[in-house]
Order: structure tokens, then C-alpha cells, then sequence
């Protein structure tokens, strides 16, 4: 099962990619980037599996527990990348008052 | 223009088959040979050094507790970001919210969700849960008023100052508790050894400084989501300042 996990993480991931690299629009480039984020965090998590491993909540019924550390660490990443998400999206409310779109090569031809 | 746009996109995609391709290649499994590290040692230590029976939030909040400091701190910056950015602004008007019945039912649910969110935080040290999701839980309840009654319904009944002040105060206890280990002789933040009670395992008054500092992250994230929230949708809500300027 692990492998199908960890295919899941690097599709997730490459989609994510393909978003921001291909769509002109702010906004699906800020899904683009969560879309990333969650991949990494998938891969994160699967990397703390253990087989027949059960939930890291003392006492340990009936196994040993599966990894704790990715899971703190996965924690810490969903706060950082909700936080610069929602810092993204101020920007954009702030580029579409100032321009009126928020197509990016709408703007770099307003520049001219 | 047209043929250009395509091609990007056949780049991009082309790029991220590639990628994905060569991630792939390198996803090895190894067979399990247990726990080594500092997860092993966290697992095995827990009980003795904590008291709490989550093996995550005796990382997060003891092991770890000062990365999680900085952590909050994140938070906190980027509900600075926002507020900067939309500073100085009036908002008066605001929608007028949806039907009488959704009212109605969300008034019904709103006790609920709040005691959901609070014994998600409180049991943070007994079972999966914690300040963070407890917190994002609260600020559930705010994003729910601003739909159904309106942004300044909202502001009137929680004003964005107590807000504030909520998450300012979230910090200051959590770097508070911190300070009393300094204070008893040892390290920022140390929790039994600082004379925190570890208390009986599995009982909600175990785990030291961990339900305390569970708290003070749940003050802080509830009130700075619901801060972030309500920055953006006051914008958003405003009729006169909605439309875009002629360009």
C-alpha cells in the first residue's frame, strides 16, 4: 500500500505544478501552491507508516504505533501554508483593486 | 498568440510529467526495521516525561515547544500582513445575509460548534486534536456569521479588538508558561521537570504545561483565523469599493 500512497503524493504534487506553471489566473495559482503543499504533506505523512502500526496515543493497544515525528512536523507545515495562502490571497484582492483583473498577463501588459 | 499558449502549456505539462516520472523512479520502500531516532525515544519517554497519552502533542508542546512558539508566531505575522494591507478603511455596510430559517438554524448550531471546537483544544493531550485544529474549528463559527448575517452583524457581536486582544493575550501565555521553567532553574518551557504535576495518564488534569499551552495556541490561532476572515470579507462586502476602478 505504501507505493500507491506515495504515487498519490507525487500526482497530487505534479498537478499542483502543472497549475501554476500553465494558468494565467492569480487565484488558480494560489490553488496551484496548495495543491503542492498537500502533496508534500501526503508524502510526509505516508513516510511515518508502519506496518500494522496503530495510532500514536498511549497506551498502545494491541502493536507498536506508527511514527509521531511526521505527524508534529505535518502540524507545523498546515499552519505555515495556510497562513501564506491567505497572505497571497490579500495580495491578489489588493492587485485586483489596483487593476481590475487578475490575469497576470493582463497586468504585465498594463505595465507595458 | 494562440500557438504560443499552447505550447507553454504542452511545456508545463511535458515539465510535470517529467517530474513526476523522476520523482517515481526514486520512491524506494525499505523494509520496516522499527523506530529509530528521536521518534523512538519520544514514544518510550512520554509517559515517564510528560504524563500525556498523545505522543504528538507531547512532541509538539514539550519536546518541540519552542518551534511551536515560532509557529504561532507565523500565524501572527501574517494577521499583521493582512491587516496592514487592508488598514485604515470604514466599513459601514455589508450584506444582508441569507433566508430567516438559516438564521434561525445557525443561532441552533453555534452552541455546538463551540463546545466541539473547546473540548477538541482541552482534551488536546488525550486524544487526536489540539489548539490548532480546535482553534480552526472556532473560527469556523466567525466564516459562518459572515455568510449568513453579514460582516457587520459579525462586528458588532465580537468585536475585532477583543480579537486582537484574544490573540495577543494567547501569546503571552504561552511565552509566560515558558518563562516559569526559565524562572524554576531550567529550560524555556520545561514542563515536569519545572514542577508542572504530571498527573494520572488518561486524566484530563495530566500532561503539566501541555493542556495550558494547548489553550493559549487555541486562543491564539481561533482569534487570528477569524481576524484573517473578517479583514478579507469586510473588503469583499462593500458595495461602494467593489468595483474595480476604470483602467
Amino acid at each position: 500500500m505504501l507505493p500507491i500512497s506515495y504515487g498519490t503524493a507525487i500526482v497530487v504534487f505534479c498537478i499542483g505544478l502543472y497549475t501554476i506553471l500553465s494558468k494565467r489566473n492569480l487565484f488558480k495559482t494560489v490553488i496551484g501552491l496548495s495543491l503542492m503543499e498537500g502533496g508534500v504533506l501526503m508524502l510526509i505523512t505516508s513516510s511515518g507508516y508502519v506496518p500494522g502500526g496503530v495510532p500514536a496515543l498511549l497506551p498502545f493497544a494491541g502493536g507498536e504505533p506508527v511514527n509521531p515525528l511526521p505527524h508534529s512536523f505535518t502540524l507545523t507545515a498546515i499552519v505555515i501554508g495556510a497562513a501564506d495562502v491567505a497572505l497571497a490571497l490579500a495580495f491578489i484582492i489588493k492587485i485586483h483593486r489596483r487593476y481590475g483583473t487578475v490575469d497576470i498577463d493582463k497586468i504585465r501588459g498594463l505595465r507595458g | 498568440m494562440r500557438v504560443h499558449r499552447n505550447l507553454q502549456r504542452l511545456g508545463a505539462l511535458g515539465l510535470s510529467l517529467a517530474l513526476g516520472w523522476w520523482l517515481w523512479q526514486g520512491v524506494t520502500i525499505s523494509p520496516f526495521q522499527g523506530i529509530t531516532g528521536p521518534a523512538a525515544r519520544y514514544i518510550h519517554g512520554t509517559a515517564r516525561d510528560t504524563g500525556a497519552a498523545n505522543v504528538v502533542a507531547a512532541i509538539l508542546f514539550d519536546y518541540r515547544g519552542f518551534d511551536t512558539l515560532g509557529e504561532a508566531s507565523v500565524i501572527y505575522t501574517t494577521v499583521c500582513g493582512v491587516a496592514l494591507l487592508f488598514a485604515k478603511r470604514r466599513y459601514r455596510r455589508s450584506s444582508h445575509g441569507l433566508s430567516f430559517i438559516v438564521k434561525r438554524g445557525m443561532a441552533l448550531l453555534v452552541p455546538f460548534i463551540l463546545l466541539y471546537a473547546s473540548s477538541i483544544i482541552v482534551m488536546g493531550h488525550l486524544s487526536p486534536g489540539g489548539g490548532f485544529q480546535g482553534g480552526a474549528v472556532m473560527a469556523t463559527v466567525t466564516v459562518l456569521f459572515c455568510v449568513i448575517y453579514g460582516s457587520s452583524f459579525e462586528a458588532a457581536r465580537v468585536s475585532p479588538k477583543v480579537k486582537e486582544t484574544i490573540e495577543s493575550s494567547g501569546a503571552l501565555l504561552f511565552t509566560a508558561i515558558g518563562l516559569i521553567g526559565l524562572v524554576t532553574g531550567g529550560a524555556f518551557l520545561t514542563n515536569s521537570a519545572a514542577g508542572f504535576p504530571r498527573g494520572m495518564m488518561g486524566h484530563l488534569v495530566s500532561g503539566g504545561t501541555i493542556p495550558l499551552l494547548n489553550i493559549a495556541v487555541g486562543m491564539k490561532v481561533g482569534a487570528g483565523l477569524s481576524t484573517l476572515f473578517y479583514s478579507m470579507v469586510k473588503i469583499l462586502e462593500d458595495p461602494t469599493e467593489s468595483s474595480p476602478p476604470e483602467v
